[in-house]
C-alpha cells in the first residue's frame, strides 16, 4: 500500500513538472495531493487526510486552475531569451541537494528501525478539537485573523483603483 | 543482512525512512520545478509540493517517533498559513499580468516598469 500510495504521488508530481498545459499540470498536481492524502491514511492520520483533500486538491488546485483560465496561461509562453547554463544550473543545484540530502537520511540514527518507537494509536477529530480548543485557542483565532488579512490583501492586490 | 539491504528493505516496506525518502523526492521535484520552469503559475504549485513535503515529513515523524495529537495541530496550522500564502500569492500573479501581460517569471525583472 505505502508504495502504491508513493508512487501515485511522485508519478503526479514529476508530471506536474514536466507537463507543457498548465491545465494538466494542474490536474497531476490532484493526483500528487490525492496519493499524498492516502499516504496520510497509511500514517493513520484520518484528520490530515481529510484535510488534505478538501484544502489542497479542493480549494487551493481550484484557485491555480481559475487563476490559468482567468489569465488564459494555458501554455508556457516562449522563451524571450535561452538560458541554458541557468536551467542547468538549477537543475544540478537540486540533484546535489537531494543527493546530499538522500545520503543524510540513509546513515541517519533518527531513522534507525532500532530508534523508531512502537506507534501510536490512530488519530480522531476530536482529538484535534480538544486539543486545538485546550491548548491552541489564542493560536486559533490568530490565524483567523491572518485568513482575514490574506483576503482582504489579496483584494486590495487586484483591484484596479480603490 | 548488510546495512545498505536493510535500509532498501525500510523504505520499500514503509518504514520511517520510506517516508521521510518520499518526502525528501517530492521536496526535490518541487525544487527543480522552480528552478526549472519559466510560468509563474508552475512555479506556484512546485512552492506548494515543497510545502506538503514537509507535511508529510513532520506526520511521519509524529507517527513513528511517539508523537501526539499536537502534530495534527500544528498541521492545521501550517495549512491555514498555506492557504493564506495560495490567495496572496495568486493575487500578485493576476496584479503582474494586469500591468505586464505576462505570467513568464523571465519577463518580470525589474521592479518598475
Amino acid at each position: 500500500m505505502f508504495l502504491t500510495f508513493a508512487l501515485v504521488t511522485l508519478v503526479g508530481a514529476l508530471a506536474m513538472s514536466r507537463q507543457k498545459n498548465l491545465i494538466v499540470a494542474g490536474l497531476c498536481l490532484v493526483l500528487s495531493f490525492i496519493g499524498m492524502a492516502g499516504i496520510f491514511l497509511l500514517l493513520s492520520n484520518p484528520v490530515a487526510a481529510a484535510l488534505q483533500i478538501i484544502v489542497y486538491s479542493g480549494a487551493i488546485v481550484v484557485l491555480v486552475l481559475f487563476v490559468i483560465m482567468l489569465l488564459n496561461a494555458h501554455e508556457e509562453e516562449p522563451a524571450g531569451k535561452a538560458r541554458p547554463v541557468q536551467r542547468w544550473a538549477g537543475a544540478l543545484a537540486a540533484a546535489v541537494l537531494g543527493a546530499g540530502a538522500f545520503k543524510l537520511v540513509a546513515v541517519s540514527p533518527a531513522l534507525h528501525p532500532a530508534n523508531v518507537q512502537p506507534t501510536i494509536p490512530a488519530m480522531t477529530l476530536g482529538q484535534l478539537g480538544s486539543d486545538l480548543f485546550h491548548h491552541h485557542l489564542l493560536a486559533f483565532e490568530a490565524v483567523g485573523l491572518l485568513l482575514l488579512a490574506a483576503m482582504v490583501a489579496a483584494v486590495l492586490l487586484v483591484k484596479r483603483d480603490l | 543482512m548488510t546495512p545498505v539491504h536493510s535500509f532498501w528493505s525500510e523504505v520499500l516496506g514503509g518504514g520511517l525512512s520510506g517516508y521521510i525518502l518520499l518526502a525528501l523526492l517530492l521536496f526535490v521535484i518541487g525544487l527543480a520545478t522552480v528552478l526549472i520552469r519559466r510560468s509563474l503559475l508552475v512555479q506556484f504549485m512546485g512552492v506548494e509540493l515543497m510545502l506538503n513535503a514537509a507535511n508529510v515529513a513532520l506526520l511521519a515523524f509524529a507517527r513513528f517517533r511517539n508523537g501526539d495529537v499536537r502534530a495534527t495541530t500544528f498541521y492545521l496550522f501550517i495549512i491555514a498559513v498555506a492557504a493564506c500564502e495560495a490567495a496572496v500569492g495568486l493575487a500578485l500573479i493576476v496584479g503582474l499580468y494586469r500591468h505586464r501581460q505576462t505570467t513568464d517569471s523571465d519577463r518580470a525583472d525589474a521592479l518598475r516598469q
